[in-house]
């Protein structure tokens, strides 16, 4: 393939550029866009699956050095895809600068997966918080400018907890590059940890994930929960895989984030807030193995958008909710419907590792790459994570008698198919069966008895559902709402690697 | 990988960094009005800056030139050349803050927190 150094870096500059020259042609450049994030996609997809493998310095041998790799590719790839849905399901709803701050966001986003060089990475992390700022702010009501407003100073707080652990790495190995790393303190390791951990929103820093997502527009926490979150995943990982301590210990914050946040979304009463601390548990597992967190971020990117963008009921009358069913007449906006509920359920399954879907496949992989004394505590992550959407899916399939309604339907689009086919409905269909045929490519992982694992995962998690179903926090007593109360976990979280570090040194 | 103290010249240069930093998070921490958060975290920001600063003016604080008699002990300038960036993004940063309280401002004059978490 192509290996030319300036044809990369025009590559990751033309969205930025199209994002600009957008705002002065608006109608002209958002295909144009679309058309360039398309073109990403099937072109970090196509490298992925071959091995793709391209390390270059920008400028000359001391310049920066990025890396396009398989810690990069999968999430080019599942943000592009996942900006390229809000696209297509919500465009009707953007307001005025919105596809154009994607844009740049993406351009923002794909500096952070390829980098290798600390500051760099300080620059592109804020740039791609100030973006995530102005998608926050876009409802423009007083609760989400508060939001914003928390989560600007979170970030600022965490980026500068991480420059002080840059220098101080700076002064031991004398250059900012990312595998020099190995000769730095053990204090500065932390720092950069924490301040990459909140960025990216895991365990305890990562409170301010389900208040941001609560209160924000519908097509900007899908983008925010697909790519945002996954900026810090990449360098993360690459810093685990050359430094064994700091490996270790994240595993260990894995771990704890996965079972923390599975736990306060079981608790919670919002399905907003449900699925935010289901993705601070999902990153959780994400950071259990370095090899395979960027492509099971990447896989969970892709199905929490849709959760979110399929989420909340359609805006316009539908009669699938009504309770007398027998007179009904189907018509278009029903079937829309029971779509967006389709693409919802397979969304849920396979982030849950329901077989035959990909997030089976992306789960097994971190599996394998897990020392024995992590698995059994991965297992009840599982299994809470299971609980988690068998609850969401039963309050969404709530008030909604399935036996009429098939019947119904089948008599329906027998008569009139082609009217259905809108490209939101399209998109979603294509969208659901890629969740499936994504997971065929690997067919090694199937065998019999973990088929059977995973099913009974997700029985229990019925299970356990049904049995706790009672238990639900109070609503009249606010649950943490204000995430600037906790803004000094980033200062907690370093502390306890670097205890984990010098002293307890678990695992 | 211990942690030793070692109270030699530079350290002890850091020393006010340190307790500026601390100030700006103490206050962070302990903030009531949205005013009192964005104040703190320049506070911080300063901190930062002046680490750099400092941290690069270890082997000297003259002029990176090299080839006269009178300049032998230089400033490192890779790291300065690293904090503008970082002066700038936050110079940013405080515009974008200002801009949200001034929004913020029209509902809530006194910007407490406690209005605006109760706020429905």
């Amino acid at each position: 393939m192509i290996s030319n150094p300036i044809i990369f870096t025009s590559l990751i500059f033309i969205p930025i550029i199209t994002g600009f020259v957008g705002c002065i042609f608006p109608k002209v450049f958002y295909k144009i866009g679309f058309g360039i994030l398309f073109f990403y996609s099937i072109l970090s997809l196509v490298g992925y699956l071959n091995g793709f493998e391209y390390t270059y310095h920008l400028i000359n041998k001391d310049g920066i050095p990025l890396s396009f790799d398989n810690y990069s590719l999968p999430l080019i790839f599942g943000s592009s895809v996942v900006i390229m849905i809000t696209f297509i399901l919500k465009s009707k709803n953007f307001s005025h600068y919105f596809y154009q701050i994607c844009l740049v966001l993406f351009s923002a986003l794909s500096i952070s997966f390829i980098s290798k060089d600390l500051v760099s990475l300080y620059i592109a992390l804020e740039l791609t918080g100030f973006c995530a700022f102005l998608l926050v702010a876009d409802r423009n009501d007083s609760r989400a400018l508060f939001n914003s407003f928390q989560y600007l100073i979170g970030g600022g707080l965490a980026m500068l907890i991480y420059l002080i652990g840059v220098i101080q790495a700076f002064t031991y190995t004398g250059t900012f590059i990312l595998n020099d790393l190995i000769n730095a303190p053990a204090t500065s390791l932390c720092l950069i940890s924490a301040g990459l951990l909140t960025k990216a929103g895991i365990f305890i820093c990562g409170v301010w994930v389900p208040n941001i997502y609560s209160d924000s527009n519908t097509q900007s926490t899908a983008i925010l929960s697909g790519c945002v979150t996954c900026a810090a995943v990449a360098p993360l990982s690459r810093m685990s895989v050359i430094l064994a301590p700091i490996g270790n210990s994240l595993i260990i914050i894995g771990i704890l984030s996965s079972i923390f946040g599975a736990i306060f979304a079981l608790i919670e009463n919002d399905d907003g807030r449900t699925l935010g601390w289901s993705s601070v548990s999902q990153l959780g597992i994400a950071m259990l193995s370095p090899t395979y967190g960027c492509l099971y971020a990447m896989q969970h990117g892709i199905c929490k958008s849709i959760l979110f963008l399929t989420l909340n009921k359609n805006q316009t009358e539908t009669n699938i909710y009504s309770n007398n069913l027998n007179n009904l007449e189907i018509n278009n906006q029903d079937i829309d419907e029971l779509i967006r509920i389709f693409a919802f359920i397979i969304a849920g399954l396979s982030i849950s590792g329901f077989p035959f879907l990909s997030g089976y496949i992306t789960k097994l992989l971190v599996k394998s790459d897990l020392p024995n004394e992590a698995l059994i505590i991965f297992n009840s992550s599982a299994l809470l994570t299971s609980g988690v959407y068998v609850k969401l899916i039963i309050s969404r399939l709530n008030n909604i008698k399935i036996k009429y309604l098939l019947r119904k339907v089948s008599n329906f689009l027998r008569l009139n198919l082609f009217n259905v086919l809108s490209s939101k409905n399209i998109t979603l269909i294509l969208v659901s069966f890629s969740v499936f045929g994504f997971s065929f490519i690997q067919s090694k992982y199937f065998s019999l008895e973990k088929i059977q694992m995973s099913f009974i995962t997700l029985l229990l998690g019925f299970v356990f559902y049904l049995s706790f179903m009672g238990i639900k926090s109070n609503p009249s007593v606010s649950n943490l709402r204000k995430t600037i109360d906790i803004i000094g976990a980033p200062f907690v979280v370093a502390a306890l690697l670097l205890a984990n570090l010098t002293y307890l040194k678990i695992l | 990988m211990n942690i030793s103290l070692d109270l030699s010249t530079n350290t002890i240069l850091l020393i006010p960094c340190v307790i500026l930093f601390i100030i700006g998070c103490f206050g962070l921490l302990n903030s009531k009005t949205i005013f009192n958060a964005l104040f703190s975290l320049d506070v911080i920001d300063t901190a930062t800056i002046s680490t750099f600063v400092i941290i690069a003016a270890f082997p000297g604080s003259q002029t990176p030139i090299i080839g006269y008699e009178r300049y032998s002990s230089y400033a490192d300038p890779y790291p300065q050349a690293i904090i503008l960036t970082a002066i700038v993004i936050g110079f940013a940063t405080q515009a974008l803050l200002s801009a949200i309280a001034l929004r913020l401002s029209r509902k809530f004059p006194l910007l407490r927190f406690k209005d605006l978490e109760n706020d429905k």
